[in-house]
């Protein structure tokens, strides 16, 4: 049996319903900062319930933008955490600020207990990542920021729909990051992200911003990147995001089933904190195990596509070496990168494919 | 009759189906992140540009601040470009915190070589020379300076695919070539796209790392970086269009020519004309114009489209008020201006269209006098 990671495949077996839409695309012309964009633009910013949304190129790019245009950057430092996807500090770099980490906790989100001690004269804002689907603890993140008068970005590249008592990523920071590249829960065709925020200013300025700064066609306000989400991409979004709830809803049940089946196997899974007042999306699927890379190779043999995110802690990568961190700066990350693997959650999975799941891992364990 | 300034419908209507089927290709492979097509891509346009390596991008502004960073240029930096550009020759500059220095254009609308060697000071690090309009800029002197003084020269080749200098393509002069893949360029997407062109295996190579966020393999980030890929799709709709490409560009040569016999003898005119030692794409045909304004409303009245690049150049607009220039810093392009404009000259133009285009041209002239 094979379990595959990827799920592209049976998402766009029937791509004609796209095709018409594309073809009625080509035949306009209109492919930059087209009519379907804006239309994107506004569902999106809808299923947040903000009233601000902006299309980039990449999740990456809405969170260079956010940062840059909060006038975020040289001699400023942003705090966090280095268990996550490089383009978050990717992101920051650019920027030309200076990534500050803090460790994470056992949902593998910045814990907030460790702020404080990481805040310094040049902090200006905090980054908390939504890492798999689950979000930050954003009310004491909040607390936090206010009290220290910082701004708080939210990467959200991997937590649309997510939420805490009901309130959705997203709406809690200045602006927060989203990304649509082809393996998220709201995927498109190639690279892509959203910027949402409730500032209507910043959103005017976040048009110009990703437009070469240009007022009109002949007017430029400042100097201004080429980073427009695609109209093309815009097409396949505005089909695809009627269904981001059920991809979710499946998601998290696929998820729960998981987590009801390794219940009983506490002496090797260690399954994250589920919280009833917190909605977690599971763009990934998350657990601690014993023997990891013995349990990765095992289920690699079964013919399961597991993945490991993320392998590398992000203050040991070369990329940070000029950030003075080593080995044992940050523990609850460096274990987790030792521990944690990956199981596919998406939502094709068929109910014996995830049975498989299961079954394969409970046998190692039995072994 | 009404004729647009372009026309991209036009281009894809009878293609439509070829391009369809290869978007149809990359849904079925699933694959959409720097998959086949854009390695073939990358392959096909280096050959095109007589170049070894081409790196496929998010834009062709992406290009130029790629190229910059790889070569380690930034703060406290100058780069040297022209101010009768589109704004990203100048802003590439400004993002990766360096200072875009103006050198002002010949009647050519490419950059004075003659005026470089005077903005050039002790912080100056590279020449972007820009390829406007599809014809290339003066590159023999340019790179006999840039030599001299070791700076880098990086062509904005962005409206340039294929135009070429004493034989050769551009895109191989400097460093790095920079090319916009704009659904409006002559080789175009249908959305934004990009491609670095260079001769240089470590630069190549760098900026394959730069664009994927500086990641060596799946785990391994060896420099910060942010996203800037060319999409699969996109990828697979230019592998397409390169068939054409030939015949598009040769048509926009005929086009041109016709304006430059037809309008030859106009003296409120001044027709661009290739020198014998290049050869012009003519992304844009820019004549330059007695009475300009007058002219355009006229044709517009008549239903032909036409447009300004630029109306504005770079050092008068808001973003460049840091920079300190003033009105008469850059007297050619300033003048330029106000007597520029651009005729459409896209391939799919009919020789009715082009006739109506030139009568038109001749009776507001000949009504005048």
């Amino acid at each position: 049996m094979k379990v595959n990671y990827s799920y592209l495949e049976q998402q766009f077996a029937d791509i004609e319903p796209y095709m018409d839409d594309i073809r009625a695309l080509v035949r306009s012309g209109d492919f930059t900062l087209g009519m379907a964009l804006a239309e994107f633009e506004a569902k999106f910013a809808n299923l947040l319930g903000l009233p601000y949304a902006i299309g980039v190129s990449s999740g990456t790019d809405a969170l260079i933008l956010s940062l840059k245009i909060l006038g975020i950057g040289s001699g400023d430092e942003v705090i966090t955490t280095p268990n996550t996807f490089v383009a978050t500090v990717g992101a920051i770099a650019m920027a030309g600020a200076r990534p500050v980490f803090v460790d994470n906790n056992e949902e593998y989100n910045i814990d907030v207990s460790k702020i404080n001690s990481a805040i310094t004269p040049r902090t200006k804002a905090i980054m908390p990542v939504h890492l798999a689907g689950c979000p930050a603890d954003m009310p004491s993140i909040m607390k936090i920021a206010r009290r220290n008068n910082l701004i708080v970005i939210e990467d959200a590249a991997q937590a649309i729909l997510a939420s805490i008592d009901g309130k959705s990523v997203g709406s809690w920071g200045e602006t927060a990051g989203f990304s649509l590249h082809p393996l998220k829960n709201l995927n498109i065709w190639g690279d892509g992200g959203v910027i949402v925020t409730r500032s209507k200013e910043l959103c005017e300025k976040l048009r110009l911003f990703r437009n070469h700064g240009m007022a009109t066609r002949d007017e430029i306000a400042f100097w201004g990147h080429n980073c427009r989400l695609d109209t093309l991409q815009a097409v396949i979004a505005n089909r695809l995001i009627k269904k981001v709830h059920s991809i979710t809803d499946q998601r998290i049940a696929n998820a729960k089933r998981y987590d009801e089946s390794f219940a009983d196997l506490q002496e090797y899974i260690q399954i994250p904190p589920r919280s009833a007042n917190v909605k977690q999306v599971f763009h990934t699927y998350v657990i601690r195990v014993k023997n990891r890379d013995r349990l990765y190779a095992y289920l690699i043999e079964k013919g399961i596509d597991v993945k490991i995110h993320y392998p590398i802690p992000l203050h040991l990568q070369k990329a940070a070496s000029g950030l003075g961190y080593k080995e044992g700066d940050f523990p609850v990350c460096e274990e987790d990168c030792r521990t944690t693997i990956t199981l596919p959650v998406h939502q094709h999975l068929k109910p014996e494919d995830i049975g498989y799941v299961i079954d394969s891992v409970c046998g190692f364990y039995r072994q | 009759m009404h004729i647009s300034y372009v026309k991209i419908a036009a281009q894809h209507a009878p293609i439509k189906e070829v391009l369809l089927d290869a978007i149809g290709k990359v849904i079925d492979k699933g694959q959409f992140i720097l998959g086949d097509e854009v390695a073939e891509f990358e392959t096909r346009f280096a050959e095109l540009c007589g170049v070894r390596y081409a790196v496929g991008l998010n834009s062709g502004t992406d290009a130029l601040i790629l190229a910059l960073r790889a070569l380690g240029i930034g703060p406290g930096d100058e780069v040297i470009t022209a101010p009768n550009s589109f704004v990203a020759s100048a802003s590439c500059i400004a993002l990766v915190g360096a200072r875009p220095v103006f050198v002002d254009v010949n009647e050519d609308y490419n950059i004075n070589p003659a005026l470089i060697e005077d903005a050039i000071t002790s912080h100056t690090r590279a020449i972007i020379p820009v390829h406007l309009t599809g014809r290339p800029a003066d590159m023999d002197v340019i790179l006999k300076i840039a030599q001299k003084r070791s700076l880098y020269v990086i062509e904005d080749c962005a409206q340039a695919v294929a135009a070429e200098y004493k034989g050769k393509r551009v895109g191989g002069f400097g460093i790095a070539g920079c090319f916009s893949l704009h659904p409006l360029k002559t080789l175009n997407a249908c959305g934004d796209g990009g491609v670095l062109t260079t001769n240089d295996n470590a630069l190549a190579e760098r900026i394959k790392i730069l664009r994927n966020a500086g990641l060596k393999s799946r785990d391994e980030c060896i420099s910060w970086s942010g996203h800037s890929r060319l999409d699969n799709i996109q990828a697979a709709i230019l592998l397409v269009k390169l068939n054409y490409l030939d015949t598009w560009t040769e048509k926009r040569r005929a086009n041109a020519l016709f304006y430059q016999q037809q309008l030859a003898d106009l003296q409120q005119l001044k027709m661009p004309q290739d020198a014998s030692y290049e050869r012009a794409v003519y992304h844009t045909f820019v004549i330059q114009a007695d009475c300009r304004n007058e002219l355009k409303s006229y044709l517009s009245e008549c239903g032909i489209e036409t447009a300004i690049h630029y109306p504005v150049p770079i050092h008068l607009d808001k973003a460049a008020e840091k920079l300190g220039y003033v009105t008469g810093s850059f007297p050619v392009t300033e003048w330029l201006a106000q007597r520029i404009l651009s005729l459409p000259v896209y391939p799919e133009l009919t020789a009715a269209e082009l006739n109506y285009i030139v009568e038109t041209i001749k009776k507001y002239y000949l009504g005048k006098v």
